[in-house]
């Protein structure tokens, strides 16, 4: 059933039989109800998440704003990086469930474990996770722009 | 190939001379969102108003005696050329004064000047359309006329960005546009809890898009930056240089190719543009203050 | 000597103090005559009323940066170079109501400007013929025609001038504009020694002779002519390589010569205001104190004004780099594009008018030499 969801994915049907099934063994399917926190800033890390239905808000709280949303995912996103990088130690945003949602969830410390192991496999997983956070971070630098200020009469 | 839609600058038929304007009033103000607002505008003159046509993508020049004039894109159905529509920021001297003006004031309009966007080129083939801000103002007469004709057109996406939901422009005719079987892609920079639609900027929205590069033309309109990574984006995705449409800004005061403002290379942009091919407009697309 | 009228193409002499009497038949056939005069130590052209306004026995010296007006005293009437003045100021005046606009109860009606004076032209050298013929193509030969340069042109006498006194910033040799006038003149005149040789261009310019004592130009006239012209050609102060030059400028926008003129151009806006085919404007609205009444005036603008490029959110050229880059890249490459020639006719007004003498010629080979 779980291995089902994960060969829907793009990202899962290039993996060799042994990389698949090393990747189903560390996964569990999560399901959140609309609202639900799902981690808060500051918290420890514990799984990497990839989206199967649903959408995710990652929030920043600020002062004075509360809660401001700076991204959303949905189907096929991944999120909780930052808990594969063992540079940063802790959650750098919170995640919230805007719509009920359905996620399979990678054990972060088991992940960097079978990479170490098994260096093709690292590989495969951080390159795919070297391509989201680059993406993201294109992203970051056009929010930071605040283009829209500078947009036509 | 699709050929860029040369449309001729067509100066309202009653002054021989292009400078001087002619009459119009303000029929209706609809407030869109903050220092936004469309303007209805209805010529003075019964044979302008009913001769007056105009093109999607095209712009006029709206003038207020003794604070000055502003171009602004034309934001109606151009197949309802009678109910004439500028959507307009509050950002300058002219919109500023615009903006403190009531229904039934009288001011001076010009046009309609410059490109259009080349909808019938672009007919049997996917479309994406995509507007940040303000920009979606000039690319909804587009809309219109793909609406208009839906049968010829394949795929049509829209994808709308602003900063924040309450930027948003014509958010209440989103679901219309749906019904008409066009897929509308909202996104906002930032915004609270209550916001339940996508955060995240215009061109991360191609991420999940799999166009089909041999069929699929795009038209964009936004801050220039946008438009850049809209660029980058379709260009990933296949999207030959000549399909891919941008409508530029630059200062304009006479529309009509003499004052020497909105030049952009090789382009007058009252009159080649606003609305050109990426393939014409990328040898400076990223050059620093050209 | 005659009195009879000339037919286009015919080359005539006629006495120096004849040029009165054509003059005054311009003047009768109601022109306003505007040609060169000494003002404020310079040449200039404005109003003149009689021969004895023109230049006589003045000339002058320039180069980049400089120019002095010379006492020559060899009592000639066109022996000096162009100077700060061209013709755009009367086709296409630097200060002209568009229209006004009337406030009326509710509503407001805007009146166009119909005013039309009527030239005559004392003067135009081949550069300058050059000029107003780019000019053409920008106001008269696109889509839309601009109403007022129409009129002016349309009705203007064009009296031109084979140029036999080159300076030191000219270069029309390499712009193929001169120092001989081709052609779009009513007459051209050469100044000899002893007389004016004429060349009849147009019927019009014929009857303006009709009250003139006239003989036809014998060989010596011509071959005086003749001479002076090859004597021109060989004293161009400069010269401009214009082989594939929008090419190479359009390819090279980031070359560094671009950093090193911006640290000596002032942004001063001198070489568009003194350039004969820099056609950019800007309009202004002029209100009285009531603000019943507002006219809508043109007036002459430079891509080196700073709000120039300027766009909601700022300016699109902040750096002076990037305004002499669109100023450089306009004239000599994309010009071409947009009007079918380069926009410009090697007069030198810009090098000599440059406060710090830039000069066009210099900054061109440049980037031909060291391009990428």
């Amino acid at each position: 059933m779980l291995a089902d969801k994960l060969r829907q994915n793009p990202w899962f049907k290039v993996l060799k039989p042994a990389h698949f099934q090393k990747l189903v063994e560390i996964a569990t399917e999560v399901t959140w109800s609309e609202g639900q926190t799902i981690f808060r800033e500051g918290d420890q890390h514990d799984y990497l998440y990839l989206i199967v239905e649903g959408r995710v808000a990652l929030e920043k709280y600020v002062p004075n704003q509360g809660q401001i949303t700076i991204l959303t995912l949905g189907e096929n996103d991944l999120f909780g990086w930052s808990g594969v990088m063992p540079v940063i130690g802790t959650r750098t945003t919170g995640a919230r469930a805007v719509q009920p949602t359905v996620a399979i969830g990678f054990d972060s410390r088991r992940l960097r474990e079978i990479s170490e192991a098994d260096h093709d496999l690292g590989y495969f997983i951080f390159r795919r996770l070297t391509n989201v956070i680059a993406g993201r971070l294109s992203a970051t630098r056009l929010q930071l722009l605040n283009m829209y200020s500078q947009s036509t009469e | 190939m699709t050929v860029l839609m040369q449309q001729t600058t067509t100066a309202l038929n009653g002054q021989a001379d292009a400078m001087v304007p002619e009459t119009a009033v303000i029929t209706r103000i609809q407030y869109e969102a903050p220092d936004i607002a469309t303007y209805t505008l209805s010529f003075t003159d019964d044979h302008i108003r009913e001769q007056y046509q105009f093109l999607p993508g095209q712009f006029n020049m709206l003038y207020l005696p003794g604070i000055g004039e502003v171009a602004i894109s034309i934001s109606s159905d151009p197949g309802q050329p009678g109910t004439l529509l500028h959507t307009i920021r509050e950002a300058g001297n002219v919109t500023g004064a615009l903006a403190k003006l009531k229904k039934g004031a009288t001011i001076g309009v010009r046009g309609p000047y410059g490109s259009a966007w080349p909808v019938e080129s672009a007919e049997g083939k996917d479309l994406i359309i995509v507007g940040g801000g303000i920009g979606l103002a000039p690319l909804r007469p587009a809309i219109y006329h793909v609406i208009r004709h839906r049968e010829k057109y394949g795929k049509v996406t829209i994808l709308s960005g602003a900063r924040e939901p309450g930027d948003l422009l014509y958010p209440d005719e989103y679901d219309a546009w749906r019904e008409h079987g066009i897929e509308v892609i909202v996104t906002v920079d930032r915004a609270d809890k209550n916001w339940r639609g996508n955060v995240g900027v215009v061109p991360m929205m191609f991420y999940k898009m799999r166009p089909d590069g041999r069929k699929t033309v795009i038209f964009t309109c936004g801050p220039e930056i946008m438009m850049r990574f809209v660029v980058y984006e379709a260009l990933a995705r296949r999207i030959p240089k000549e399909r891919i449409f941008v409508s530029l800004e630059r200062n304009m005061k006479c529309a009509v190719g003499f004052c020497g403002h909105c030049q952009y290379g090789p382009f007058f942009l009252c009159k080649e543009g606003p609305v050109l091919s990426y393939d014409r407009v990328e040898p400076f697309f990223s050059v620093e203050e050209f | 000597m005659t009195n009879s009228i000339p037919m286009p193409g015919k080359h005539i002499v006629i006495a120096k103090d004849a040029l009165q009497t054509l003059f005054s038949t311009l003047q009768a056939a109601n022109y306003t005559l505007v040609g060169p005069t000494v003002r404020e130590e310079a040449i200039v052209y404005e109003e003149i009323g009689q021969m004895d306004d023109l230049p006589v026995g003045w000339t002058d010296e320039q180069g980049p940066g400089t120019y002095r007006l010379e006492e020559a005293g060899d009592g000639r009437y066109f022996n000096y170079v162009v100077g700060p003045h061209s013709w755009k100021k009367f086709l296409y005046p630097p200060k002209l109501t568009l229209f006004s606009a009337q406030q009326n109860g509710d509503g407001v009606e805007f009146t166009a400007n119909k005013e039309s004076p009527q030239y005559a032209f004392i003067g135009v050298r081949g550069c300058e013929l050059a000029a107003i013929a780019i000019q053409d193509r920008i106001f008269l030969e696109g889509q839309v025609t601009d109403p007022h340069y129409k009129k002016r042109r349309e009705r203007a006498f064009i009296l031109a001038v084979n140029c036999t006194q080159p300076g030191e910033t000219c270069f029309c040799v390499s712009m193929q504009t001169g120092p001989k006038v081709k052609n779009g003149f009513d007459l051209s005149l050469t100044e000899l020694d002893e007389s004016f040789l004429l060349e009849i261009g147009s019927e019009l310019g014929g009857e303006m002779l009709a009250d003139c004592d006239w003989r036809p130009a014998g060989s010596y006239e011509l071959n005086q002519s003749r001479q002076l012209m090859l004597d021109a050609e060989m004293r161009m102060g400069r010269s401009l390589d214009t082989a594939d030059l929008p090419e190479i400028l359009l390819d090279n926008l980031d070359h560094p010569r671009w950093d090193e003129v911006a640290e000596r151009c002032l942004s001063c806006m001198n070489c568009t205001l003194v350039c004969p085919t820099c056609f950019c404007s800007d309009v202004q609205d002029v209100s009285d104190l009531t603000g019943g009444k507002t006219e809508r005036v043109r007036v002459w603008d430079s891509c080196f004004n700073p709000d120039f490029s300027h766009v909601h959110g700022g300016n699109l050229r902040p750096n002076i780099r990037a305004r002499y880059r669109q100023w450089l890249t306009h004239k000599l490459a994309s010009w071409e594009a947009q009007f079918g020639t380069l926009g410009c006719v090697g007069c030198g007004r810009c090098i000599t008018w440059c406060p710090v003498g830039i000069d066009l010629t210099e900054e061109a080979a440049a980037i031909r030499g060291g391009q990428s």
